[in-house]
């Protein structure tokens, strides 16, 4: 009797140790590697852990302390030589450089997929780089035509418009100004764009640059700041000059912080992204990738919520304001 | 001593006495005089080309532009003040710009945390002012006393300490830019000192910004905004301490022969710490401001400037070698370097040619002080 209740309890255990064996061996570990510390990452990863925790996925998330190619990599190259991941959820910071270092993680049997920013031209399908599942992101390209068109309703369809950007080459900021400059060349006529500068994430460089901007067009209508820091910077040139409220502010991301230069009066309309969405659908594509879905979309569009002073406090748009609870 | 400390200070000053003949005194007068000289002929360039390009609508040289260029040499120049004397004590500070990041965050938190917790504005800028400094000169402490007691090298020093600093930074700013302000501080990081109102209704306003609407605030602009006023004093400070005080003659003491200024009596621990201290709380005070500018802390706001700060020493004509140099020359080097920003933006060129125009005037610039060297007869080792 007592012989047989062992062996049934050891039968049992030997069952749930085989059966938490299977389910360890089918949870999938993702790397999450984003751009750089930012509340918009920040909201990103708040997707990540949710689905994470949803889908029964282990998550490892590291984040560039800067932005750039040479501070990426190693994480990346560190997060490879790991051995454990199945996937990497990560937004390239280059969208040429970053192409070696992440076909180094294909090599390795770790599948990627990019968030926010793309390698090569984002079409994975026939583009020069296909090896990543997905892009999920913003079409920055549509984001950057939104923001144009924003602003030609703002400044009355008609007068100089100037983009401060922040660094060249990176698929998120090079598509909102392109987008920008074709909306206002094929739709507003009496619109021109009078120039676009790089302020190196600079917001000293973005206020000294459209001070002279401002200097030497002083009839300019609007700016397009193509991130927060451009906006930042842009808005306190304007507000300076005692424009404020006259040249129109457009910023790109709806962090807390350009909320504030909303109610301040240095931003007139921020566009906001869907980073939580972003890094939600990048796990479920994971998860639904290591379970064998072979039609997953290469390219996913999340959308835009444009923010403005007459519409931040409801609650339909606010809740695109990029929120980290403390 | 004191006439030995007022030679070593003077060694370069206005004395031309050393030149016999009219080249020597031609090449010294240049080595004195070329940052000057380049920077009216690049005022002069962009004044000539932006008038072209535009057909004359418009002018390089207005009140507002050149507001705008002094607002955009303050955080460069605050940078290379302290820069200034650490260098001409042979020494190099590379953790300022990131000095300056930590500086901006903990002025934000102590701003924020002091407003918040029912203290007036003013107060709570003040103890923005405090924290910032104070945080920047706990850098400096430790960078000094490693160098100086430690005798490890300053570079490696700072440049550890300088890594240490950001990362405190980005771990204190959370998510890089610390936001929540009262909005009232902007008007400290912006207003100015005198206003200028012009056509209809004009005039001067002093300190009160005139309450305009509309098309008014077109016309009217601001003179003196309070970061340059503050940056003014600094410099004003530094030059003075540079020029008139012991303290000024023991720092070109060290950096022309430390060992000689060891046996005359100077207590060249002490000033080395002394130094370092000074350059992290002036880049303290460029934190200080950038924060009251844009409402915010930024973790990364100095990161930028490191070497701007020190393109401006050098073109000022410090030696990388000490004894020699002064603050008036760090204020010209940051001038061109702003003049460049502006100047290249409003001629509608790439603003990437700022690099190219600075890199090569630092190089101009260490050449100058060499062959003056060489005309002097005091062939440096280094």
């Amino acid at each position: 009797m007592t012989r047989k209740h062992v062996f049934g309890a050891l039968a049992v255990a030997a069952v749930a140790l085989g059966a938490s064996g299977a389910m360890a061996q089918e949870k999938i570990k993702v790397g999450f590697l984003p751009g750089v510390v930012d509340p918009f990452y920040q909201v990103m990863e708040l997707g990540v852990n949710k689905a994470a925790a949803d889908l029964g996925v282990e998550v490892v998330t590291q984040v560039p302390p800067t932005w750039g190619v040479e501070v990426q990599t190693p994480i990346l190259d560190a997060l490879i030589a790991r051995g454990d991941l199945d996937y990497i959820i990560t937004a390239p910071t280059d969208k040429d450089q970053m192409v070696g270092p992440l076909q180094a993680a294909v090599d390795a049997g770790i599948k990627v997929i990019t968030v926010d920013t793309f390698l090569g031209d984002g079409d994975y399908a026939d583009g020069p780089v296909t090896f990543p599942i997905s892009y999920i992101g913003s079409d920055n390209v549509e984001g950057g035509r939104i923001a144009a068109h924003g602003l030609a309703e703002a400044i009355g369809g008609k007068g100089k418009v100037y983009i401060n950007s922040t660094n060249p080459n990176v698929s998120s900021v090079e598509g909102r100004a392109v987008g920008f400059q074709e909306e206002i060349k094929e739709d507003h006529p009496d619109i021109e764009v009078v120039g676009l500068d790089f302020n190196l994430d600079d917001p000293n460089t973005a206020t000294t640059q459209t001070a002279a901007v401002l200097q030497r067009v002083p009839d300019l209508a609007g700016v397009f700041g193509t991130n927060v820091f451009s906006a930042q910077g842009a808005g306190t040139a304007v507000v300076n000059a005692g424009l404020g409220g006259q040249v129109q502010v457009v910023a790109y991301d709806a962090t807390q912080f350009a909320i504030e230069q909303l109610n301040a009066g240095t931003v007139s309309m921020v566009l906001a992204q869907k980073p939580f969405d972003m890094g939600y659908l990048a796990v479920t594509f994971a998860v639904a990738d290591a379970a064998g879905v072979t039609s997953l979309p290469k390219r996913v569009e999340t959308g835009f919520a444009i923010i403005d002073k007459d519409n931040v406090t409801d609650p339909e748009v606010a809740r695109f304001i990029y929120q980290v609870p403390n | 001593m004191a006439d030995s400390d007022t030679r070593l200070a003077e060694r370069y000053g206005g004395d031309a006495s050393a030149a016999k003949t009219p080249g020597r005194h031609f090449i010294l007068t240049l080595s004195r005089l070329w940052a000057w000289a380049f920077l009216a002929l690049l005022i002069a360039f962009f004044v000539v080309s932006i008038s072209l390009t535009t057909g004359g609508s418009v002018s390089f040289l207005t009140l507002r532009n050149s507001q705008n260029i002094l607002v955009a040499i303050t955080p460069v120049l605050l940078l290379g003040l302290g820069q200034t004397f650490v260098i001409i004590a042979a020494g190099i500070d590379l953790s300022v710009g990131w000095v300056m990041s930590l500086a901006s965050v903990l002025s934000a938190l102590a701003i924020r945390g002091t407003f918040n917790a029912g203290a007036p504005l003013f107060v709570a800028a003040i103890a923005g002012f405090l924290a910032a400094v104070g945080g920047a000169a706990v850098v400096g402490l430790f960078n000094g006393v490693i160098i100086a007691k430690l005798k490890v090298p300053a570079f490696i020093v700072t440049l550890g300490s300088g890594f240490i600093v950001r990362g405190v930074s980005l771990l204190l700013s959370e998510n890089t830019t610390v936001i929540g302000l009262p909005p009232g501080i902007r008007d400290y990081g912006n207003n100015a000192l005198l206003y200028y109102l012009h056509g209809e209704g004009g005039g001067f306003f002093f300190v009160d910004r005139p309450q305009l609407a509309g098309e008014a605030l077109r016309r009217l602009d601001p003179i003196l905004p309070w970061p340059v006023v503050i940056t003014a004093i600094v410099v004003a400070i530094a030059v003075f301490v540079l020029r008139k005080t012991q303290f000024g003659r023991h720092t070109y003491a060290i950096g022309g022969n430390m060992e000689a200024a060891r046996r005359t009596g100077i207590n060249v621990d002490r000033h080395i710490i002394m130094l370092y201290i000074l350059s992290a709380g002036t880049a303290g005070i460029a934190g200080f401001l950038s924060t009251l500018r844009f409402t915010a802390g930024s973790a990364v706001i100095g990161d930028a400037l490191l070497l701007q700060s020190i393109a401006a020493v050098i073109i000022g004509g410090v030696s990388l070698f000490g004894g020699a140099g002064n603050v008036i020359g760090t204020v010209i080097g940051a001038l061109i370097i702003a003049v460049l920003t502006t100047g290249l933006v409003m001629l509608n060129v790439e603003a990437f040619w700022q690099f190219i125009v600075v890199g090569s005037v630092v190089i101009i610039a260490v050449l100058i002080d060499q062959s003056r060297d060489l005309i002097i007869g005091r062939g440096r080792s280094g």
